[in-house]
């Protein structure tokens, strides 16, 4: 038998509970668990777990891989430490585009005990470029279109951007056949025997075609509206039938009520008549008028048409900027390239409102509403910490440590978070030579003042020489032109204000050149030559401004465009003339004659349409004129009858001396 | 999570028992600073090591903490307004001068109009809000818990074996 609880209660009666006091002392065990797990992470995963934050926040941002060998970093001593930082050339992906061998800094305890980050030095160690890999490294693919960007869809949006494609493609060849094109011409194989291909293919032509076949549709239309109109016999009859009605000696009222009913009927059929007429005259000058635009129009697309056929049979410009653009399309397009990425991620991570986005459209899904943020103040005082304060960054490197390794010195001061506090600039300058890859004079100025309501970047890189070989300006399968060897020299200078506004001008200069020129056609290639052979210095100069991230303007120029275009003037200018001439002959004999015609026709159309209707308008008028003045005529002849007779039948009344009284009477009442 | 349910368990157990007023209406209590407060801030962690290491029902903790954080997400714009009245105070200014450059202090976030709105009104409410609890407790064990104990219901269901093994194993591990 067993006991049930409620006997052991009874049994052996519960001790009462020892009252328990205010602390839970049975929690300090497992706070020391938790604070020892806490240490263990620290200690044995931290490191790790930032070190692939860092690289794969890296390779968000920059969109190629980054890799960091070793990454230490201490709580006690508050230091952090990072080795061997590879950044992945993202346009050759074998290759680093950096690598810093060393990054290491400490924070200071009194700093981080007052919630702010400050660093006294930061060193930056054994810079190295252009470092080949190990493996070659991930590059980030390009994002696919937001289809909600524009509410257009994906496939309508892929189609303009295989357009857009293929039209950059299209300009980018023309750019580098500008002298293929100049080769061409002197050859005399621009094209003349094309103009007797095209015949009927000429937009210009097609629409005067078109447009002659809707005239004579819309003739056929204004004749059959013509023949309906009242025509003259009609006018007469009513002109006969209106002379008809009796207009005096009325016997009766009846016979004055009848003859002003017919005038009645007869103005009220020329009235029909009339508005008939006018409501075709209207039709017919709008028909006009239109017909008058489409010739207008068909000018413009004459202008047009000779425009493209100039592009056509590539015509080539002899506009310096044009051919300085053209030859040095392809050396600035890595360099705009690398500006566009670096503007896209700078378009993706900067805060809205630094950049100052408008989002014009309203969601019209209901969204729930966000956390607010409200405002933190900062309540400093002279020598007070920012939150964030790195003092000065050291950066040295030293060439011969590896292939790639350059003589680096620079520093870089004051990079804060609140330049108010420490009321002075961001400042970067950094010097060096990487005298392996001959690239020497590297010197680099960076200025950043976020001291007034807009910020301001200066910058200002100069690298005093660096090689260049094998560098292709021209090539098509008339004319090459590259470079085989040069030393070039480069200045770049611009500002930001705003994180917005910018502005650029980027100098280049080539010394020491050793050209590799050559063209099919023998006169192309001595010109080209004695051209080439003038030139010892080239230089291309860029400038660039505009609002981030949408306004960019850019131009390039070069010595090189005004050279050609000197050395080509005397052969060239006379054979473009002549083929302009040729092309504006051709328009004009294929669209003008025609035109002409039609003009004419339509002309002539215009003046017989004026002229019938006008005739017709003009005998209505006439017709209706006449029936008021009969009404007019019958009424007052039937007034004065009237009048007569009521005084005929007052004299025979009064008696004898009638007439006398009657006058009398008359005036008296001063009738 | 386990945890966190038997914490909950606990809170409505310690509800409907006779013992530990001060320690539901204590942790209600401390629920709204918690409430009121951002997670990741100083004041936050110094009530959990509170809560954690005095006798405070942890289970009430939370059950208000959840509650005064919807409340505190509603009156974000009033204590967003409150704040930078107070903050902006000229008769105040050397004393948060004084506090924001002090070790520790900024890790409470109190220069931030939010927070610092969100705390005067969860200070100003913490003591009346104990003892509104504390009383609220009482009348709820004194009408409801006491009359549901007089239910039939409730004595058919003390008296079987079942509840009788289950008050055991409470007395004894509870």
């Amino acid at each position: 038998m067993t006991n049930t609880p409620d006997q052991n209660t009874k049994a052996n009666p519960p001790k009462a509970k020892k009252a328990k006091g205010p602390f839970r002392t049975e929690a300090i065990i497992p706070f020391l668990i938790v604070t020892a797990l806490v240490l263990v992470y620290f200690k044995l995963f931290f490191d790790l777990h930032l070190k692939k934050g860092i690289e794969w926040a890296g390779y968000q941002v920059l969109g190629s891989e980054v890799d960091i060998a070793n990454l230490e970093t201490s709580f006690i001593n508050g230091t952090f430490r990072a080795q061997g930082i590879e950044i992945t050339d993202s346009a050759k992906p074998t290759h680093n585009m950096v690598v810093i061998g060393d990054v290491r800094f400490g924070v200071l305890w009194d700093g981080l005990l007052r919630a702010k980050v400050v660093v006294d030095e930061m060193a930056v160690e054994k810079i190295e470029i252009g470092t080949q890999r190990k493996s070659p490294g991930r590059v980030k693919p390009p994002e696919p279109p937001k289809p909600e960007d524009t509410g257009e869809s994906a496939l309508k949006q892929e189609a303009d951007k295989l357009k857009n494609q293929a039209l950059d493609k299209t300009q980018e060849q023309y750019g580098d056949n500008v002298l293929g094109d100049i080769a061409a011409m002197l050859s005399g194989t621009s094209g003349d025997d094309q103009l007797k291909n095209i015949e009927n293919s000429l937009p210009s032509k097609q629409r005067l075609q078109a447009l002659e076949t809707e005239y004579k549709e819309k003739q056929k239309s204004w004749d059959q509206k013509i023949k309906a109109l009242p025509q003259g016999k009609e006018v007469q009859a009513l002109g006969d039938r209106l002379s008809k009605v009796k207009t005096k000696d009325f016997k009766t009222p009846q016979e004055l009520q009848s003859s002003i009913k017919e005038i009645e009927t007869i103005f009220k059929e020329a009235d029909e008549k009339y508005k008939l007429v006018s409501a075709t005259a209207k039709e017919l000058d709008t028909d006009l008028k239109t017909i008058d635009q489409q010739v207008k129009e068909l000018d413009a697309l004459v202008k047009k048409d000779i425009k493209d056929l100039e592009a056509r049979f590539r015509l080539p410009k002899l506009d310096a900027n044009s051919i300085s653009k053209a030859l040095f399309n392809q050396y600035m397009g890595p360099y705009l390239a690398k500006f566009n990425h670096y503007r896209d991620v700078a378009e993706k991570y900067i805060p809205p409102n630094v950049m100052k986005k408008k989002n014009g459209e309203v969601d019209e899904q209901i969204q729930p509403r966000p956390r607010a943020s409200g405002i933190s103040y900062e309540f400093g005082k002279p020598n007070a910490y920012p939150l964030v304060w790195i003092k000065k960054v050291s950066v040295s490197s030293q060439a011969g440590a590896s292939p790639n390794a350059g003589d680096i010195a620079g520093l870089i001061t004051d990079i804060t978070s609140n330049q108010l506090l420490t009321r002075k600039p961001t400042v970067a300058k950094i010097d060096g030579n990487f005298p392996n890859m001959q690239v020497m004079g590297l010197s680099s100025l960076v200025s950043l003042d976020n001291r007034k309501e807009k910020s301001m970047i200066d910058y200002n890189f100069k690298v005093g020489s660096y090689p260049m070989a094998g560098k292709e300006l021209v090539k098509s399968s008339d004319v090459t032109i590259a470079f085989n060897q040069a030393n070039g020299g480069l200045n770049l200078e611009g500002s930001l204000e705003g994180l917005r506004e910018f502005k650029f001008n980027l100098g280049n200069e080539f010394k020491n050149i050793d050209y590799s020129v050559a063209a099919k056609n023998k006169t192309v290639d001595e010109v080209v030559k004695a051209i080439f052979a003038g030139i010892p210095v080239v230089t291309v100069n860029a400038r660039g401004e505009g609002i981030l991230p949408n306004r960019l303007n850019f131009g390039v120029n070069s010595n090189l465009g005004p050279e050609i275009v000197k050395g080509f003037q005397a052969q060239l200018q006379k054979k473009i003339d002549e083929a302009k001439a040729k092309i504006q002959a051709y328009v004009n004999e294929e669209v003008g004659k025609q035109k002409a015609r039609l003009e004419g026709e339509i002309n002539n159309a215009k003046a017989q349409v004026d002229g019938e209707v006008k005739k017709v308008q003009a005998q209505l008028e006439g017709e209706k004129t006449k029936a008021n003045a009969k009404v007019d005529e019958a009424k007052k002849q039937a007034s004065n009858d009237a009048k007569k007779k009521l005084e005929d039948e007052a004299k025979k009344a009064l008696g004898k001396d009638g007439d006398k009284k009657l006058n009398d009477l008359k005036k008296k009442f001063k009738l | 999570m386990t945890l966190l349910l038997k914490q909950l368990f606990g809170f409505f157990r310690l509800l409907n028992s006779d013992t530990g007023t001060n320690q539901l209406a204590a942790g209600l209590a401390a629920g709204i600073i918690l409430g009121f407060s951002p997670i990741l801030s100083l004041q936050s962690i110094l009530v959990l090591i509170i809560v954690f290491f005095f006798r405070i029902q942890i289970g009430a903790v939370f059950v208000s903490a959840f509650f005064f954080k919807f409340v505190a997400f509603l009156t974000d714009p009033a204590s967003d307004l409150l704040g930078q009245w107070f903050l902006e105070l000229p008769a105040l200014r050397p004393a948060f001068i004084e506090l924001y450059n002090m070790p520790i202090v900024p890790f409470t976030r109190f220069n931030n109009s939010i927070v610092m709105g969100s705390a005067l009104v969860a200070l100003i409410l913490v003591i009346p809000a104990f003892f509104v609890f504390k009383t609220g407790i009482i009348k709820y064990r004194a009408s409801f818990v006491a009359k549901f104990r007089d239910t039939k219901i409730w004595k058919a269901w003390s008296a079987t074996t079942f509840y009788k093994w289950y008050t055991k194993y409470q007395d004894l591990y509870g």
